[in-house]
């Protein structure tokens, strides 16, 4: 039988530590009285349980910036932005895997069928679109925070510069090393109606970083070598560990409330962007259903779901950092 | 209660802005009007008076939020319980919702009384 006290640790547990630090003793004791009073309350447990994954969201910066147990509020922008730039390395990575994947099948589409299978080229013409829009703002949102680090460089950004290093130079190797190595990748291609407007090395390219996350490797696991699976393996944790090391820097790097003003506008931007691909995706999944080299299936759907909640995550994240901004401001 | 600042709630919205947590930040501030109060006794107290148990999570959800609009400020724990008390931004902000709580329910009793005739 445990007691009243060992149960209020346990249901403690919900709560990140920065929130136990500051509220820790005093809500221990009221839970406890509360479960002497009440030994058994399943609305108790779903109350604490609920709140504590607030906590953790609003500790992520996914969740209302302005709570009196966090730090300043210019701080909890810096947290959002990081977590914006992991939940937007995610939607790139799915972005990644659902174009390339959809790019190469137009490749080995022979023009003859290209008519019958219109609608999917408009739908690879719109993701073409956003990703490169995409690709675009990136490098608008990375240019300024690498300028504001180099800077005022100092040896706490050393770690996550190290990490980020290593995990783009394992993905710019092992994407390039592999990019014609799969069986079906680009470049070999019919000539495709898509093939001059979308270089191929670049869609190989893509398909080699997300081949993970793709159905074609289960239907040719047996055929697969050693470096093949270590690749499946690495890539996705590679691409894991790139988004933390960025996300790290952004939380570490002193950014002007102007800069962070700017991060912002351009993080609400992107997920529109990301939006819109999600728009192009979902139209290919509808029209996509017939059997074809195009075909849309459960692993897209999958992608496209996943896509759809990694952009919810951004979204709300990029919604933290403005309320954040704005008591920044106040 | 003597006002202890003039510092004035910081979220123009006041409790409205509170979202789902402005019916347990309206009791809790009710309760504080009373005096400086830990968890367990705003708990009692808003039981007592309001026929509502504020389950501990919600509680506290309420409490983080009126402590970063300055509505409510901490006292020196006693024990491990902490004591809350309302300050003069949480007293103008609460004055404000019961203001506007009244009339939306004076309305709503002329006008059943009216038509009704109920009341």
């Amino acid at each position: 039988m445990t007691t009243p006290q060992e149960r209020a640790a346990r249901l403690l547990r919900w709560y990140p530590k920065a929130w136990r630090h500051r509220y820790g003793e005093e809500f221990a004791e009221l839970l406890i009285a509360d479960i002497e009073e009440r030994p058994v309350s399943a609305p108790r447990a779903v109350d604490v349980a609920q709140a504590g994954l607030l906590a953790r969201l609003a500790m992520a910066g996914l969740a209302e910036p302005h709570l009196a147990w966090q730090p300043d509020p210019a701080r909890r922008v810096q947290v959002s932005l990081g977590a914006l730039c992991g939940a937007l390395t995610a939607c790139l990575a799915l972005a990644a895997a659902m174009w390339s994947q959809l790019a190469i099948a137009w490749e080995w589409t022979p023009s003859a069928t290209a008519t019958a299978t219109a609608p999917t080229m408009r739908a690879t013409l719109v993701m073409s679109g956003a990703l490169l829009v995409f690709l675009l703002l990136i490098v608008l949102a990375v240019a300024p925070v690498g300028y504001a680090i180099a800077r005022n460089f100092t040896v706490r950004f050393l770690g996550p510069l190290l990490a980020l290093a290593a995990a783009v130079s394992l993905l710019a190797f092992g994407g390039h090393h592999f990019l014609y190595q799969w069986p079906g990748s680009g470049g070999q291609g019919e000539g495709g109606t898509l093939f001059p407007v979308i270089p191929a090395g670049l869609q190989a390219f893509a398909w080699s970083l997300t081949y993970w996350f793709s159905a074609h490797w289960f239907w040719l696991a047996t055929g697969l070598g050693g470096w093949e699976i270590a690749w499946i393996a690495a890539s996705p944790l590679a691409l894991a560990a790139a988004a933390a090391a960025a996300a790290s820097l952004v939380r570490r790097a002193e950014l002007s409330p102007r800069l962070l003003a700017y991060e912002t506008r351009l993080a609400a931007t992107t997920c529109a962007v990301t939006g819109v691909f999600l728009g192009g995706c979902g139209y290919w999944v509808y029209v996509g259903r017939s059997p074809g080299l195009a075909h849309a299936g459960v692993i897209d759907i999958a992608a496209a779901v996943l896509l759809a909640l990694a952009l919810a995550a951004a979204y709300q994240a990029q919604r933290t950092a403005l309320r954040g901004l704005h008591l920044v401001r106040n | 209660m003597p006002k202890r600042d003039e510092e004035r709630p910081r979220d123009d919205a006041g409790l409205a802005g509170f979202g789902r947590y402005a019916g347990p930040a309206t009791l809790i501030l009710s309760s504080l009007a009373d005096g400086p109060k830990h968890g367990y006794a705003l708990t009692k107290d808003v039981e007592e008076f309001a026929g509502v148990r504020l389950a501990p999570g919600t509680l506290y959800e309420a409490l983080a939020r009126l402590e970063s609009q300055g509505m409510i400020e901490a006292l020196a724990a006693e024990d491990r319980r902490r004591p809350y008390r309302l300050t003069a931004a949480g007293a103008t902000a609460l004055q404000a919702h019961l203001d506007a709580q009244r009339r939306a329910t004076e309305t709503g009793l002329r006008r059943l009384k009216a038509n009704w005739g109920t009341v």
